[in-house]
């Protein structure tokens, strides 16, 4: 499994993917991320339409790929699920994350 | 204390009532300085406070400071203790009569937000975001490593950065970005520009100009002298040396996509994709950002004086949520004549045409 953050808008109108993939973690923390997969309802989200655009905010595209799919959800700032938000956190926390930017 | 609890201080003129604020008893001393702070204009306070040097007390100007400024400008920053969106405002940390904080984060917001307000009331007498007063809420240390400052529609929200993207502490410390966010708040109360495409990208152009003259005035600077960068020095120096280049678009950073001209207008959807920036609006910014470069630079001077005025009364009294480039442009060159005349409106029609929104 592979789980990317996708940011974009901001002050900046700076594009980044902060990606984990399940290969580089220890087995028990590829259980974690399933669960906050899980929890976040990725797998089960409903497209987004347009949101009203907000100052400076920014926005977010979940990505979760695996052998079986790939799949996406995007969020405003202000949109953001709790369980969403833990499910940023963790892979913000992780050592083995990657970074990249976009624009 | 309220001065119409004391009528004899609220008709007395001014010297006098330094003199009783400086000399009187001790009970009408207080009565003498709410007087003095509450009954004249912003102007008139700040030369009263100067001629009072002569013959007050530092103690008398001092506390008649504190009340001039409580008078008109209220703001309270607040730290969120990195707890995030559930946690706002969060701790009060320093209000308007308060003392610096041993808090670097909380004194630049605090700094960068009343050079704002001064700036909105001194240059064009506007009594805060509203025009009604209204008090300034700023939140630092907003989540964890959060690289971004954005105004929610209710008050400013700045993280520390990442030190990945943004250095750490410079979203607060750069004044340009802090005004920039505030005037979001101005945008919001007059044109309500909608946030998206080209609407989109006049909101943030009219922020982008507006943080810069803040800065201007903050350093005294001229036209010439300015650097006309957003965010100068909060990327980490092997992304780039600022966010934006309204002289240079495009120059900023790596993968700067800023156009200087219509005919590279970049064409994006707004759909939510983070990569298409609400319909890229933090990138077409840069052809009216470039037009207005090009006049402040024509004109000359403190950029503020003119072209700032006109770009504020556009912003303020002639565009609304769905103004487009050209209706930008049109307003202001309208704006010129009005306020100026055809020196200025002729240097607006020029700067306009430059970038190709006029023909």
């Amino acid at each position: 499994m592979r789980v990317s953050v996708v940011r974009g808008g901001g002050i900046a109108g700076i594009t980044t993917r902060t990606t984990v993939t399940g290969d580089d973690l220890p087995a028990h923390d590829v259980d974690t991320m399933s669960r906050l997969v899980e929890r976040a309802g990725v797998r089960r989200a409903a497209p987004a339409g347009p949101a009203e655009g907000r100052a400076d905010q920014q926005l977010y595209e979940i990505e979760v790929v695996d052998d079986s799919a790939a799949v996406s959800v995007r969020f405003g700032e202000e949109d953001l699920p709790r369980e969403v938000r833990e499910l940023v956190a963790w892979i913000d926390g992780r050592p083995e994350r990657t970074r990249e930017l976009l624009t | 204390m309220a001065a119409t609890t004391h009528p004899n201080c609220a008709i007395a003129p001014p010297d006098l009532l330094a003199r009783v604020a400086s000399q009187g008893p001790a009970a009408q001393r207080d009565a003498a300085l709410a007087a003095l702070a509450a009954s004249a204009s912003m102007r008139t306070q700040r030369s009263l406070l100067g001629r009072l040097r002569q013959h007050a007390g530092d103690d008398v100007v001092n506390r008649l400071a504190g009340l001039v400024v409580s008078a008109v400008r209220r703001q309270t920053v607040y730290d969120n203790q990195h707890q995030g969106r559930s946690f706002l405002p969060g701790v009060r940390t320093r209000g308007e009569l308060d003392g610096p904080s041993g808090d670097p984060a909380v004194n630049d917001a605090f700094d960068g937000t009343a050079a704002t307000y001064d700036f909105l009331h001194e240059v064009f007498g506007r009594d805060s975001l509203d025009g009604k007063g209204m008090e300034l809420v700023s939140t630092v240390h907003y989540g964890v490593d959060f690289d971004n400052a954005f105004w929610n529609g209710a008050q400013m929200v700045y993280g520390d950065g990442s030190g990945e993207l943004f250095i750490k502490g410079a979203l607060t410390a750069a004044k340009e970005i802090v005004a920039h966010e505030l005037f979001h708040g101005v945008t919001t109360f007059t044109a309500d520009l909608a946030y998206s495409k080209q609407s989109g990208a006049l909101n943030e152009h009219f922020s982008d100009v507006f943080g810069t003259l803040v800065k201007q005035r903050h350093l005294g600077q001229t036209a010439d002298e300015a650097d006309w960068l957003i965010g100068a020095g909060t990327l980490v120096p092997s992304l780039g040396r600022a966010l934006r280049s309204m002289k240079e678009p495009g120059t900023a950073f790596a993968g700067d996509r800023q156009p200087a001209h219509m005919d590279d207008y970049v064409e994006l959807p707004d759909d939510n994709d983070p990569r298409n920036d609400n319909g890229g609006v933090h990138i077409n910014s840069g052809i009216p950002n470039h037009a207005f470069y090009l006049l402040a630079t024509t004109l000359g001077g403190q950029a503020w004086g003119t072209a700032g005025a006109i770009w504020f009364r556009t912003l303020t009294e002639r565009l609304g949520a769905s103004s487009q480039f050209v209706d930008a442009a049109e307003q202001t060159v309208q704006v010129a004549k009005e306020m100026f005349g055809p020196v200025e409106q002729s240097a607006v029609e020029d700067a306009w045409r430059q970038v190709g929104v006029l023909s």
